[in-house]
C-alpha cells in the first residue's frame, strides 16, 4: 500500500503543472499505468487465464460466420459446447459453475424460456444419478466390507494372485450393480489393511500395494459397463437413445428403449471376460514382492471376529440391496431406473441405517447439476442441428482414411471416447459426445445401438489418468501409488479392453440385435 | 467472540511475531516421496541449530466430486479412519516427525499443543500439531486443506513468515514458455515463492560422499549477498564450501577470478572458511549443472526476474532449478 499511495501522490504534483510537454504526458500515463497496475491482482488474471481463453474461443466462434450447412442455433450450441468442454478439461473455475453458465446461456444466447430450461434439467437420468450417489453413502456407511473380505479371504486361500483375483471378481460384481465409486471406497481399506498388515515399510510393499489397489480400482471400472446401474455414463446413454430415437408412435423404433436386461445382455459377458485379463496384466506388471499373505489374513481374520455375529441392520441393508437390484432389473423399464434409486435411499433413510446429514456431505450435489446441465445442452445439440453437423464432418474427415463404416468407424469412435473420457470423468465424457456420435451413427446408416455402447463403454477405459474413473481417482487417495504407474499398466488395460470390446462389437452384437 | 485484530489480542500476535522474527524458520513441504524425505534430512541437520524451528506441512487438496463420480472422497477417509488406518497426510508427516525428533526424547524434553480449524468448508480442515522443548525450539506438523497444493503453500507462507521453503523435486520441469498449459506444484512455489526456496533430490545410490555447497556468483551486489546468506547456512550445517563463477568467455577468465578472490575475502571477513573455488568458460547454465553434479547443493541468487522476463530473456536460477542432478537452493 505504501508503494500505492507514493505513486498517487507523485501524479497529483504533476497533474497542476502548466505548459504542454510529451516527456510530461509520457510519463503521466506510465504513472498511470502504474496506479491501475497496483490495483489488479494480476495472479487471478493468470491462475483463471484457461477461463478466459475459453471465453475469448466462445466470442471468437460466435463472430465467425455461420458455416454451411449449420443453423445459427446451432452455431450457439456448438460454441457452447466447446468453451464447455474446454472447461471440463481445464477446470479454471468451479465445475459447477459450468453448469450455471451453460443454463444461462440457454436462456441468453438461444432465447429459450427458462420454464423449459429448467424442465429439461431433471429426466429420470439425473434423478438416477443422484438416487444412487445418496445409496452409495448409505452402502459404505454400512460397514459390511470387513465381511466382505473375510469372505473373500475364505475362499481364495492366502496366495496373493488369487487374492487378487478374488478381489477383482468381488469388486467387479458388486460394481456392476451399485457403481464403481461405492465399491472402490468399500474395499480400499480392505486392500490397505492386507498391505499395511504384511509389512510397516510402504517401499517393501511398493508392489503388491499397486497389484491389490489396482484389483480393486480396475475390478471396479471394468464392472461399471456391465449394467445400466453401473454408472451415470450408462444412463445417459440410455437416456439418450430414447430422446434421439424413440417415438411412441413408429413400433419400429421401440428397440431404441433399452431395459436393464437388454443392456446387460450387450454388456455383462464383455466385463466378465476382462476380469481375469485384469488379474493377468497387474501380475505381469508389477510382479508383486510377497506370494504369499497368510499373515496378514490372520490377522484379517481376528479383526473380523471382534465384529461379532450379524446385526439385525447389516440383513436388513442386505435386504434392501435385493430389493433394489430386483427394481433395476424387473421395473425400471416401467417406473424408471431413477424412481427405483430414489426408492432406495429413502429406504434407507427410513429405516435409520444411515442419517441424512451423512448422506448430505457425502455427496457432491454440484455434481448432479453438473451431469443434469450436459444432459440438457446435449439435448440441444440434436434439437439445434448442431450434432448431425458435426457427424457429417466428422465423417467426411473419416472417409478418406476408410474409418467410415464397420470397425473403421468402430475404432475411430472408441479412440475418440478413450482420448476425451482420460482428460474429463467419464460421465461428462459421455455426455458430451454422446449426441455427437449418435448422429454419426444415422448418418453412416450404422446401428446407433451398436455406437453408443462403443461409446458408453469405451468411456471406462480411462486407465491412464488418476482422473479418468471415480474408482482410480478414490484409489489413489490411499497415497500408496503414483501417477506413473497409471501409465505403466493402463496402456496394456486400455489396448486389452478395446479389442475386446471390438470383438463383441463384431461378433456378438450382431447376434443380440437379431433377437431384440 | 474474539477477532484477530481485537486490541487484546494485538500485543499477543506482535509478540509472536516478535519471536518468529528471531528464529529461523524452515518450511518443509511433503508430499510422500522420497525427494521429500531427503528434504527432510536436509531440514534436520539445521533443526540441530537451537534458533531454528521446522514446520512439516502436508497439503490436501479439497474435494473436487466429480472426479470421484460425485461421491466425496472424504466419505472414503471416513472409512479407513474407522477401519483404524491412517490418512495419508498424517503417515509422511508421522514419519517426517520420527526423521526430526529421536522417538525417546519426545516424550520427555518436548511439551506437545495441538490445534484445529475447519477451512474451505471441509470438517477435516487445517490441523497442527506443535512440540515444543524448553529452549523454545519448535517442530511443527501441519496438515492443510487448500484448493490445490501449491496455494495452500503460499498461504502457509503467508501465515509464516518464514526464511526457507524445502520441498522435493518433482519428476518434470517444464520449460517457463511452457507453463501456460499449466505447472506442477513445485515449479509454481518456486515461481512465486517469497522466500528462498530448496529444492530437494535424491543422491543416487552409493553417492553419498559428496562436496557440500556449490556457492553460484556473477559477481552483483544481489549474488554476492545470496552467497553471504547461503555460506552461513553451509557452516550451521558444518558443510565444506566451494564458489563457482562462470566467465562467458576466455578473455574474462581473469575478472572471473577476481570475482570470487573478492568474494573469498567477504566470507573470510565473516569469518566462513571457502574450501575450494572453481571458474569454468562457458554457458551458466550447463556449466553450473555440470559441476554441481559432485556437489550435495547448489546454491544460486535468485535474480527476481517476472515471468515475462524469464520467458523472452531466461533466468539463470530458474534453468539450474529444473536440470540440476543435485539438490539446488534458490536464495531470494
Amino acid at each position: 500500500m505504501a508503494r500505492l499511495s507514493l505513486v498517487r501522490d507523485s501524479l497529483q504534483t504533476h497533474s497542476s503543472g502548466n505548459g504542454w510537454s510529451t516527456l510530461r504526458m509520457r510519463r503521466q500515463s506510465y504513472q498511470r499505468l502504474l496506479v491501475i497496475k497496483s490495483y489488479i491482482n494480476f495472479f487471478y488474471f493468470w491462475e483463471k487465464r484457461w477461463f478466459f481463453v475459453a471465453m475469448a474461443l466462445g466470442v471468437f466462434m460466435l463472430s465467425q460466420p455461420v458455416p454451411e450447412g449449420l443453423s445459427p442455433e446451432g452455431m450457439i450450441v456448438l460454441t457452447m459446447s466447446v468453451v464447455a468442454t474446454v472447461l471440463f478439461v481445464t477446470e479454471p473455475i468451479p465445475l459447477p459453475t459450468v453448469a450455471l453458465l451453460i443454463i444461462v446461456g440457454q436462456v441468453l444466447l438461444l432465447s429459450i424460456p427458462s420454464t423449459i430450461v429448467a424442465r429439461s434439467l431433471m429426466t429420470d437420468s439425473v434423478l438416477f444419478i443422484m438416487g444412487s450417489l445418496m445409496l452409495a453413502v448409505a452402502v459404505v456407511k454400512q460397514k459390511l466390507d470387513k465381511r466382505i473380505a473375510w469372505m473373500i479371504v475364505r475362499v481364495t486361500g492366502t496366495q496373493t494372485s488369487r487374492i487378487c483375483f478374488g478381489i477383482s471378481v468381488v469388486s467387479g460384481l458388486l460394481a456392476s450393480f451399485i457403481g464403481e465409486h461405492t465399491v472402490a471406497a468399500m474395499m480400499l481399506p480392505v486392500g490397505i489393511t492386507l498391505i499395511t498388515l504384511t509389512s510397516d515399510d510402504p517401499k517393501e510393499v511398493r508392489n503388491l500395494a499397486a497389484v491389490l489397489l489396482f484389483s480393486i480400482s480396475y475390478g471396479c471400472s471394468v464392472a461399471g459397463i456391465g449394467t445400466p446401474s453401473g454408472g451415470a455414463r450408462n444412463a445417459i446413454m440410455i437416456g439418450y437413445w430414447k430422446e434421439f430415437f424413440y417415438d411412441p408412435s413408429s413400433p419400429e423404433t421401440y428397440k431404441y428403449l433399452v431395459d436393464y436386461l437388454k443392456w446387460m445382455a450387450y454388456a455383462y459377458p464383455m466385463f466378465l471376460l476382462q476380469l481375469p485379463i485384469v488379474t493377468v496384466i497387474l501380475l505381469f506388471t508389477f510382479k508383486p514382492e510377497y506370494s504369499n499373505l497368510s499373515r496378514a489374513v490372520a490377522k484379517l481374520r481376528m479383526q473380523v471376529q471382534m465384529e461379532g455375529p450379524m446385526k439385525p441392520g447389516d440383513w436388513l441393508s442386505i435386504v434392501f440391496f435385493i430389493l433394489i437390484l430386483w427394481g433395476w432389473v424387473f421395473m425400471s423399464s416401467d417406473i424408471g431406473m431413477g424412481t427405483v434409486a430414489i426408492l432406495g435411499a429413502a429406504c434407507f433413510l427410513i429405516a435409520g441405517l444411515v442419517r441424512w446429514e451423512d448422506v448430505n456431505s457425502g455427496v457432491n450435489w454440484g455434481v448432479v447439476l453438473l451431469y443434469a446441465a450436459a444432459i440438457s445442452l446435449g439435448v440441444q445439440m440434436k434439437n439445434t442441428g448442431a450434432a448431425e453437423w458435426i457427424a457429417e464432418n466428422f465423417l467426411a474427415i473419416l472417409t478418406p482414411l476408410g474409418a467410415d463404416e464397420g470397425l473403421g468407424l468402430w475404432a475411430a469412435i472408441s479412440t475418440l471416447t478413450t482420448v476425451v473420457t482420460n482428460m474429463m470423468s467419464n460421465g461428462a465424457a459421455v455426455a458430451v459426445l454422446g449426441p455427437i456420435v449418435l448422429k454419426v451413427a444415422s448418418v453412416a446408416g450404422e446401428s446407433p445401438i451398436v455406437i453408443g455402447f462403443i461409446t458408453a463403454i469405451s468411456s471406462a477405459f480411462a486407465y491412464l489418468t488418476v482422473v479418468g474413473t471415480p474408482a482410480c481417482t478414490i484409489v489413489y487417495a490411499s497415497g500408496y501409488l503414483k501417477t506413473t504407474d497409471f501409465l505403466k499398466v493402463g496402456w496394456r488395460m486400455a489396448i486389452a479392453s478395446i479389442i475386446i470390446m471390438l470383438i463383441a462389437a463384431s461378433l456378438y452384437w450382431p447376434i443380440l440385435e437379431s433377437i431384440f | 467472540m474474539i477477532f484477530r485484530h481485537d486490541p487484546e489480542i494485538d500485543p499477543e500476535i506482535e509478540k509472536i511475531s516478535e519471536w518468529r522474527r528471531n528464529r529461523f524458520r524452515v518450511l518443509v513441504c511433503i508430499d510422500g516421496s522420497d525427494e521429500a524425505y531427503e528434504g527432510i534430512r536436509y531440514a534436520a541437520e539445521l533443526a540441530e541449530n537451537d534458533e531454528t524451528d521446522i514446520i512439516l506441512l502436508y497439503v490436501r487438496p479439497i474435494d473436487q466430486g466429480l472426479r470421484s463420480g460425485g461421491l466425496q472422497v472424504r466419505v472414503v477417509r471416513q472409512n479407513m479412519l474407522d477401519w483404524g488406518l491412517e490418512l495419508p497426510g498424517i503417515q509422511y508427516l508421522k514419519r517426517g516427525l520420527e526423521m526430526l525428533i529421536d522417538p525417546e526424547s519426545l516424550a520427555e524434553d518436548w511439551t506437545i499443543h495441538s490445534d484445529h480449524a475447519d477451512s474451505w468448508g471441509d470438517p477435516l480442515g487445517d490441523n497442527k500439531i506443535e512440540y515444543q522443548n524448553e529452549d523454545g525450539k519448535s517442530i511443527v506438523l501441519k496438515l492443510k486443506t487448500a484448493p490445490e497444493p501449491a496455494s495452500g503453500i503460499l498461504d502457509q507462507y503467508e501465515l509464516g513468515p518464514y526464511n526457507l521453503i524445502i520441498m522435493g523435486a518433482p519428476s518434470h520441469w517444464r520449460a517457463e514458455w511452457n507453463s501456460f498449459w499449466g505447472a506442477g506444484v513445485v515449479q509454481k512455489v518456486a515461481a512465486m515463492s517469497p522466500c528462498s526456496i530448496l529444492i530437494a533430490r535424491q543422491l543416487p545410490e552409493g553417492e553419498s560422499t559428496k562436496k557440500g555447497h556449490l556457492i553460484c556468483t556473477d559477481g552483483s551486489a544481489h549474488s554476492m549477498e545470496s552467497m553471504c546468506q547461503d555460506a552461513v547456512l553451509a557452516q550451521i550445517c558444518g558443510h565444506p564450501i566451494t564458489l563457482f563463477c562462470t566467465a562467458h568467455a576466455h578473455s574474462t577468465k581473469d575478472e572471473a577470478e577476481n570475482i570470487l578472490l573478492e568474494a573469498k575475502g567477504m566470507l573470510a571477513e565473516m569469518g566462513v572458511k571457502v574450501q575450494n573455488t572453481i571458474v569454468r568458460v562457458g554457458n551458466p547454465v550447463s556449466t553450473i549443472v555440470e559441476t554441481g553434479r559432485d556437489f550435495d547443493i547448489i546454491s544460486v541468487s535468485d535474480s527476481g526476474k517476472n515471468r515475462l522476463k524469464r520467458i523472452l530473456v531466461g533466468s539463470t536460477s530458474f534453468s539450474v532449478m529444473g536440470a540440476a542432478e543435485t539438490s539446488v537452493l534458490n536464495v531470494h
